[in-house]
């Protein structure tokens, strides 16, 4: 009887307390400082263009096969009339967050810096009610960096 | 043949039909502020937040599962008994629905005042058992044979104790009309003077409503669900309304009894408003002492559930009863009848706890084996089982 009596005053302490659900899609915990997310691209923002040349390094290394790179000539090289040091760019880029393992190869043998793994929430996101809204392509996959979302990697 | 409806003159049929569309819309719609109600409290009592996608902070999900369990489809098993299968859902919702009749919601506020309303209500309430044992029969399943005998076997039990402590308080009233109960209790309610009763009565309705810790015939673990096994889609729901509609009704009368229902403490000069505030103040307590004990208890054993019910509950309510005819038949004075069944009912409150204290999670004694029982052939014979 007095078990009885303990456990019904320990269930009402639990009501007492503020609920721990965290209603998922709509908030989110903060993140740690150096969480890395999915890959992303990111904007040469001096010269109006991504890093990314499309020289497929990453397509080739990724152990898990969700990149697709095409490769196109920069029209705003230098022969061209424009300002631009990089002779090919990236044309097209695809990656499918629902394969990718986040293993940050593709970060590491990069030549050109151009691509990193993202830190913020939105890099985390993979509840969509169509597997193919996670195939990200190219500008979403600038769009981040463009805007000026993503934290420095390297932490103070 | 006219009758007075809320102040209008109306013929009798269409003021029964008014009142039982009243009825009706009530409870369904109570019914779905319950489910709703037990969800978001149970979550409370888990740290969870219960429904909160439907609707604003998930208000719609009753209206959700009421939609979803209509547009189900009704099967019926092809060895069921179709008559018997049909038909129990019917015969577990309308008795619930027919003890609506006597139960006070306020001053003149009820379907109809009779004099043995207590009596009534006990009466109706265990009809619905019928229609219980006619879903595990004609399911023609055995999980839902085993629930419903088990379902049967319980709710009988525990209408003794539930009836003994009504009757009690019935005593002690001076009569069963539920009205003059609450009127009878003026400054202070039955539970003071009645603790036992009260207790009984808690135990029983949770009985009575197959809830946890008594939750046997419908227990997932051990009958997948009791009776309602074979049962889907609009028919299920019906058990379920009425289930709901049971602990409604089951605590509205609790707090009629025990409580004061509209009366104590603010007393009957008190507005319509007020008096149902208080009435459904009270019927919400007992309600979400029901989600309480819900959460907090694991299942007892049946074998416990019976023996709670005829060793300890049964006979200390006849002590209870006993006393109180006594009291009433030599008519001390108000206050020192007052002090002597309080005394009684205490005491036979304590009684209660002790004999839980003491015999309730003690394990039982193994029986002794005997040493010849003990010795070679048990063990080979074991062996060569296994």
């Amino acid at each position: 009887m007095r078990g009885l009596l303990k456990s019904m005053g320990v269930t009402l302490a639990v009501f007492a307390r503020k609920p721990v659900t965290r209603e998922y899609p709509d908030t989110h915990r903060p993140l740690p400082e150096r969480d890395r997310a999915f890959p992303l691209l990111l904007w040469d923002h001096d010269l109006d263009e991504p890093f990314c040349t499309g020289c497929h390094a990453c397509e080739r290394a990724c152990p898990v096969e969700c990149m697709t790179v095409l490769m196109k000539d920069n029209p705003n090289h230098r022969t061209q009339g424009g300002d631009s040091t990089r002779r090919k760019i990236v044309d097209k880029f695809w990656i499918d967050y629902a394969r990718c393992m986040r293993c940050n190869i593709c970060v590491e043998v990069c030549n050109f810096d151009a691509i990193a793994m993202n830190n913020t929430w939105q890099g985390h996101e993979t509840s969509v009610y169509d597997r193919a809204d996670l195939i990200q392509d190219l500008p979403q996959l600038l769009a981040e960096h463009k805007a000026g979302a993503i934290k420095p990697w390297v932490p103070q | 043949m006219n009758n007075d409806l809320f102040g209008f003159e109306i013929n009798v049929w269409a003021d029964a039909a008014a009142r039982l569309g009243l009825i009706v819309g009530l409870m369904t719609v109570v019914v779905m502020g319950l489910i709703y109600g037990e969800r978001k409290i149970i979550a409370r009592f888990q740290q969870r937040l219960g429904p909160t996608r439907t609707g604003p902070a998930g208000l719609l999900q009753s209206v959700a599962d009421a939609l979803k369990l209509v547009a189900k489809e009704d099967v019926r098993p092809r060895s069921a008994d179709p008559w018997v299968f049909e038909l129990a859902p019917y015969f577990v919702f309308v008795p619930i629905f027919l003890m609506f009749v006597a139960i006070p919601f306020a001053l003149r506020w009820e379907i109809r005042v009779l004099e043995l309303g207590l009596f009534y209500v006990l009466a109706v309430s265990s009809v619905n058992i019928v229609g219980w044992v006619m879903a595990g029969w004609g399911s023609d399943n055995r999980y839902a044979m085993l629930g419903a005998l088990r379902a049967a076997a319980q709710a009988i039990s525990y209408e003794l104790p539930l009836v003994m402590s009504l009757i009690s308080v019935g005593i002690v009233a001076d009569s069963f009309n539920l009205t003059e109960i609450v009127r009878s209790q003026g400054q202070v309610p039955n539970i003071v003077w009645q603790p036992l009763p009260f207790f009984l009565f808690f135990v029983a309705i949770l009985a009575e409503l197959n809830r946890t810790p008594f939750d046997i015939p419908v227990g997932e673990s051990e009958v997948v669900g009791g009776p309602f096994v074979e049962y889907s889609g609009i028919r299920w729901s019906m058990f379920f309304l009425a289930e709901y509609a049971a602990l409604f009704i089951l605590a509205l009368l609790g707090a009629a009894v025990f409580l004061g229902g509209w009366a104590w403490p603010l007393g009957e000069e008190w507005g319509l408003g007020w008096q149902l505030v208080l009435t459904a103040l009270k019927a919400g307590a007992l309600i979400f002492a029901v989600f309480w004990v819900r959460v907090t208890m694991p299942r007892l054993r049946i074998d416990q559930l019976m023996a709670f019910s005829w060793k300890v509950l049964l006979p200390i309510s006849f002590v209870q009863v006993l006393a109180n005819g006594l009291v009433l038949v030599y008519e001390p004075p108000q206050h020192i009848a007052n002090i002597l069944l309080a005394a009684v009912s205490g005491a036979g409150l304590l009684l209660v706890v002790w004999i839980m204290n003491h015999s309730v999670g003690k394990p039982r004694p193994r029986p002794v084996l005997s040493p010849r029982a003990a010795t070679a052939p048990t063990a080979t014979r074991s062996e060569a089982a296994r």
